[in-house]
């Protein structure tokens, strides 16, 4: 597969990002006893994150540096390390999200989280909810007043970008702060992986939702809710530790129907 | 090496007398026989004492103090005539050691056509891929951002005098979808670990939204919603075509999905604007 490398003269041109090799930084991960993909992000377990690197170079130890991974917030290459999955890993990723009896995403997601299902699984939502609210406001008025004063609505589109990236990076975040301050433990990184693999569902049934019977709409707003609302409280349940915190697992699976809710009552009204 | 970081390198004392040689040449075979040899830096009094002259650099030069005239007497009477033609070579010879000619004093429809010519052969190597042509690197290295900057600003003024309400908003979805979307599209793949130049990047993804230019503007010449769903779903195609290459080319074969799917997302959020608006 290295002859597409090696056909792009790239090596001469100025500006070009000098390759990642993340391979290294799996296998030199053992000699740091708390592999950094644990601390997310590094400004936040503050002290420790830097603290590697200072002692690195006091060292010069430059194999904590490489396992650590951590250019600098405005490197590209530092994030890399979370977006390592192929076309393969992402489609079963996505097919085991659709599954919602069984809590076991996070044993699936332990070595190699990711963001690229995060961020493009609510960037889809995003249009996807945008152009079929339109379509759908679209059909019930040619279907019940047959007059196409119809315009389109562009407001649908910063509504959906707003609440849709909203939820998907606050409520992770907010759990994962919760969590800390009840003592439990918890990693950012894969709360937010879990919740962006999780909105995947809405995607073919705000397809459905297209439909214009009434009945029909709330019945499939209704089972989408439910069934990735159970998904991310199952997944919930079975990374927290400790039994007593029900509480947290209750309003992780009521905020998942409340986004479903949202979804059918503003764009598919 | 001790040069200084500056644009220019200082010459080695050894290449100024090069140049200076080579200068003789040309003013040598220019005067047929040289009368005399000409010092190492000609003196301009010769040039700026003869009144007919139409090169712009005969303008430039600073009248000379009236003692090296005296001085070069002897000289003036072999080179007169054949001064202008001479002078003015031997200024873009010494000048081409140097910038680049004549950028600064060329007519303005000049540069301009120079930027056309180039967005338009950049256009013509990106949306109209020939399998085989003999240099498929070509527009990746000749890059320019003004292409891209027409195509978008292009789109969002079509789609915003094609939508009947909010139309300074529709241009301003239209815009930031575009623009932001490039530039996303080049962080996606630069994260997945891929190849690529970020200027290059995104000048391609503007070329390759040409296509899609051309069914907004149809869609908005014709109103009809069949021939506006199959003219954007032709151009969507053409446009993703046209992307394909440069794309998927830049990435780990095994990840060459992830990195060509936001690139058909985009194309197809802005086919669906270009359809839904009238």
């Amino acid at each position: 597969m290295d002859e597409t490398y090696a056909s792009l003269p790239t090596s001469h041109l100025l500006g070009s990002v000098p390759a990642v090799v993340s391979e290294n930084k799996k296998t030199t991960n053992y000699e740091v006893p708390e592999a950094n993909l644990e601390i997310f992000p590094p400004a936040d377990g503050g002290a420790r994150g830097r603290g590697y690197q200072a002692l690195g170079n006091v060292n010069g130890g430059d194999e904590q540096q490489a396992a650590n991974g951590w250019k600098g917030v405005f490197n590209v290459s530092s994030y890399t390390q979370y977006f390592n999955v192929d076309t393969d890993i992402v489609l079963e990723r996505i097919k085991s999200s659709l599954n919602p009896l069984v809590g076991n995403f996070f044993r699936k997601i332990e070595a190699n989280p990711d963001l690229y299902g995060l961020l493009w699984i609510s960037t889809t939502l995003v249009i996807v909810l945008a152009s079929l609210g339109n379509c759908a406001t679209y059909l019930i008025r040619k279907r019940n007043d047959s007059s196409t004063s119809w315009s389109f609505d562009v407001n649908f589109l910063k509504l959906a970008a707003c609440a849709l990236y909203g939820y998907a990076l606050l409520v992770p975040a907010a759990f994962y702060f919760l969590l800390h301050y009840l003592g439990s433990s918890a990693n950012l990184v894969r709360f937010w992986c879990m919740w962006g693999y999780s909105l995947f569902i809405f995607i073919p049934s705000s397809i459905l939702l297209l439909i214009p019977v009434e009945f029909v709409r709330w019945i499939i707003i209704i089972l989408t809710g439910v069934a990735s609302a159970s998904f991310v409280s199952l997944n919930i349940k079975s990374s927290i530790e400790a039994n007593d915190l029900i509480i947290v697992v209750v309003a992780a699976f009521l905020l998942q129907v409340a986004l479903a809710l949202f979804i059918k009552i503003w764009f598919f009204p | 090496m001790s040069h200084s970081h500056g644009d220019t390198v200082p010459l080695h004392p050894s290449s100024q007398s090069d140049i200076d040689e080579i200068e003789n040449l040309i003013n040598a075979s220019f005067q047929s026989g040289p009368a005399t040899v000409l010092p190492a830096r000609p003196p301009s009094p010769p040039r700026a004492s003869i009144p007919v002259s139409s090169s712009p650099f005969m303008a430039s030069n600073l009248p000379p103090p009236p003692q090296q005239k005296s001085s070069s007497t002897p000289v003036p009477p072999a080179l007169p005539p054949p001064i202008p033609q001479p002078n003015s070579h031997q200024n873009i010879s010494v000048s081409g050691f140097g910038s680049p000619p004549n950028t600064l004093t060329e007519p303005v429809w000049d540069t301009v056509k120079r930027d056309l010519s180039r967005i338009v052969s950049n256009l013509k190597l990106v949306v109209f891929p020939n399998p085989f042509r003999e240099d498929p690197g070509k527009a990746l290295r000749d890059w320019d951002l003004w292409g891209p900057f027409f195509f978008i600003v292009f789109l969002g003024l079509v789609l915003s005098w094609s939508a009947s309400v909010k139309k300074s908003e529709v241009f301003a979805v239209a815009f930031a979808l575009l623009a932001a979307g490039a530039i996303i599209l080049t962080l996606n793949v630069l994260l997945l670990g891929g190849h690529i130049i970020f200027f290059q990047s995104l000048s391609l993804l503007g070329y390759c939204l040409f296509p899609l230019d051309v069914g907004a503007l149809i869609c908005m010449l014709k109103d009809n919603v069949i021939i506006k769903v199959v003219v954007v779903c032709v151009t969507l195609a053409w446009s993703s075509w046209a992307a394909y290459p440069f794309m998927s080319s830049a990435v780990n074969p095994r990840r060459k999905a992830l990195a060509l799917y936001p690139v058909f997302l985009m194309y197809i959020s802005v086919g669906f604007l270009i359809i839904a608006i009238d």
